[in-house]
């Protein structure tokens, strides 16, 4: 099992208020899965993100990533796991504006001292998965929404992550342009790649073999989709 | 490695804010260019001094009516002495047998030099005895010293400044011509080589003759300042105390009287030179710590700025795998950085500040490698001091609330 949670508690204090964003969840998620994670709004799918892509730590409850207990790990051990094991899409894309297409995809490898030859190739290769070898020098404010977010889609690639993890990362683009990213999702999905989707929207979500529906910090509803 | 890359962000952004990262930089050019200036003056005065101080002679002492004068009271005091005397000098070459080379100047005031209808206005004479060039930094460029009987003959003489030789006596050899001194005409035997000027004053329009020549012409009435040496550098302390006693028997100084006239040796003139300079090194250490202090304040602030702006950044760094000294790492070198860029472009202001002084002012001015580095080592120091603050805040951020941040 890739994922596994169990009664997973996320509480923020807002002054004297608790809010319990998420309130109990388990689940379980397969290496090779399609997964997305769908609700309204505020119902707690980032945070749920959060704590799967070790961006944060659980209140309360256990999280096994690749069977190691990431629960009570400390920020450093965290931004490991994360360079080696996660890669994310978001949906503002998060890109380094100053740095070239190349140059954000190169990053990761930046931080676990990759060495420079290795690192180039890596970045280069990757980008080339996301079809943007023409743009690599560009600088963000230079590429259009969807050629950022493919950026963003070859940065989260370039390690090799065991999981993808995308929070509405067709919030900002237009439709069509959507559906090229989730196209692109669906290759990645089908070239190996365990991929989470965040979603408010049905028809995103419907790009995964299994919809998971949160409500009010709770599974609601598990859907798989038996054909695939 | 990981280096490189934390000097290239710095870089970038330092780059992307020129302007603001140059108005940063202004307290900190201000105080390294300010240290490396001064630093370098003091520097000349010390080389200069230091030079002119070895050139006198560790073992050589000097005798004279007032030695240096360091307040009103000592200079009240020392006028009521009784001069020193050519008999005064004479004493100390026949008793004092831990000294050698005994000499003797009487300072004169400065006179008019005439050489046919043409005359130089304020003009030092000097009488000496013979073996006093040999303990002045006055070499000799062409001509002959004085000898023994010069002296005891009190030949009409001298011994010219290269500027008296070059000005005064405009064409011919200047050996061999005669030239006048108030009422006496003397003859030129020998050229001093050039010395330059220090602090504006001109070292090379001067005039020395035989001392029982300059007696016998401009009278006995001023004081002697007698040379010697002693005969080893381990006798120093005794030759004194020996020629201390013969003049105060001499002198008719009661026991507890206090000597009636005083003695310098090279180390106690370099004493009194190093307690002038501390004062100014004092004042230059308080001024650059101030300027310091501020420039790694206004450092400290832009990199809390530069935090601030740059938190998602951070949170991204952060979402993709930078561990807390990843980032705490970054932001120091952009410190450093930052303030080395400040340090090296005051080292360069501070050195074309004190070439110019030296060049425009009669001040001079040594720039010495030690003093780059240490004006490039306190600028990385203060970037690092002053960096370490914002950058483990930097460090410290949650990924998500850095991310969140808009
Ligand atoms: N840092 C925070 N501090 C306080 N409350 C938070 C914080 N982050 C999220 N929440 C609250 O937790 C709930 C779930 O938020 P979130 O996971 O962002 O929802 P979603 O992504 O499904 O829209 C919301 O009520 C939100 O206000
Ligand atoms: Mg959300």
């Amino acid at each position: 099992m890739l994922i596994e949670t169990n009664d997973l508690w996320k509480t923020y204090q807002m002054g004297s208020e608790e809010v319990h964003a998420l309130r109990g969840v388990t689940l379980h998620i397969k290496k090779g899965d399609y997964v997305a994670i769908m609700g309204p709004s505020g119902s707690g799918k980032s945070t749920l993100m959060n704590l799967i892509g070790c961006l944060d730590t659980p209140s309360r409850g256990d999280y096994l990533l690749n069977g190691r207990n990431v629960s009570g790990m400390n920020d450093d051990e965290l931004a490991h796991i994360r360079n080696k094991e996660i890669g994310f899409v978001f949906q503002t894309f998060n890109l380094l504006p100053r740095a070239s297409a190349l140059h954000n995809v190169e990053l990761p490898l930046i931080y676990n001292g990759t060495r420079s030859d290795d690192r180039l190739k890596k970045a280069k290769d990757a980008l080339s998965l996301v079809d943007l070898t023409d743009r690599m020098t560009h600088k963000p404010n230079q590429l259009s929404g969807g050629q950022r977010q493919r950026v963003a889609i070859a940065r989260a690639l370039v390690n090799s992550p065991s999981l993808l993890l995308a929070d509405e990362p067709t919030g900002n683009l237009d439709t069509a342009t959507s559906i090229e990213i989730m196209d692109l999702l669906s290759k990645l999905h089908k070239e190996g790649n365990t991929i989470i989707v965040v979603t408010h929207e049905r028809d995103i979500a419907d790009y995964a073999d299994r919809v998971i529906f949160i409500r009010d910090g709770q599974v609601e509803k598990d859907e798989r989709k038996t054909v695939s | 490695m990981w280096f490189i890359e934390g000097v290239a962000i710095a870089f970038q952004a330092i780059w992307a804010n020129k302007l603001r990262s140059f108005l940063t930089l202004i307290g900190m050019i201000i105080g390294v260019s300010t240290v490396i200036a001064v630093v370098s003056v003091i520097n000349g005065m010390n080389n200069y001094m230091s030079a002119k101080i070895n050139s006198m002679g560790s073992n050589t002492f000097i005798i004279d009516k007032e030695g240096v004068i360091t307040s009103e009271d000592e200079w009240l005091e020392a006028r009521k002495r009784k001069n020193i005397t050519l008999q005064d000098m004479k004493a100390i070459e026949k008793y004092c047998d831990l000294c050698e080379n005994v000499g003797g100047v009487v300072e004169a005031s400065s006179r008019r030099v005439k050489y046919g209808s043409d005359y130089l206005e304020d003009i030092w004479v000097q009488g000496i005895t013979y073996n006093f060039i040999d303990i002045s930094d006055v070499e000799l460029d062409y001509g002959r010293l004085f000898n023994e009987s010069d002296d005891n003959r009190r030949s009409s003489v001298c011994i010219v400044g290269p500027d008296i030789a070059s000005n005064l006596i405009k064409s011919g050899m200047p050996l061999g011509k005669d030239i006048k001194l108030g009422k006496y005409y003397f003859r030129i035997v020998g050229v001093g080589k050039s010395r330059g000027s220090f602090l504006g004053m001109n070292q090379d329009n001067w005039v020395v003759i035989p001392l029982k020549t300059y007696s016998k012409y401009f009278g006995k009435r001023r004081s002697l300042a007698i040379y010697a040496k002693a005969r080893d550098m381990n006798l120093m302390e005794e030759a004194q105390d020996q020629a201390r006693m013969i003049l105060r028997t001499r002198r008719d100084v009661k026991y507890d009287q206090k000597d009636d006239f005083n003695i310098t040796t090279a180390e106690s003139v370099m004493k009194l030179y190093q307690g002038l300079t501390n004062g100014a090194w004092f004042v230059l250490v308080i001024i650059s710590s101030v300027s310091l202090l501020i420039g790694g304040i206004v450092i400290m602030n832009i990199m809390l700025v530069s935090v601030t702006e740059r938190t998602r950044e951070i949170g991204i760094r952060k979402a993709i795998g930078a561990r807390r000294r990843d980032i705490m790492w970054q932001f120091l070198v952009e410190a450093v950085t930052l303030s080395s860029i400040g340090g090296m472009i005051g080292i360069t202001i501070g050195i074309i500040f004190a070439l110019t002084i030296a060049r425009f002012t009669p001040l001079p001015a040594d720039v010495e490698l030690w003093a780059v580095f240490v004006g490039f080592g306190v600028a990385a120091g203060v970037g690092i001091f002053f960096g370490l603050f914002p950058a483990v805040k930097a460090a410290r951020l949650s990924p998500i609330d850095a991310l969140r941040y808009e």
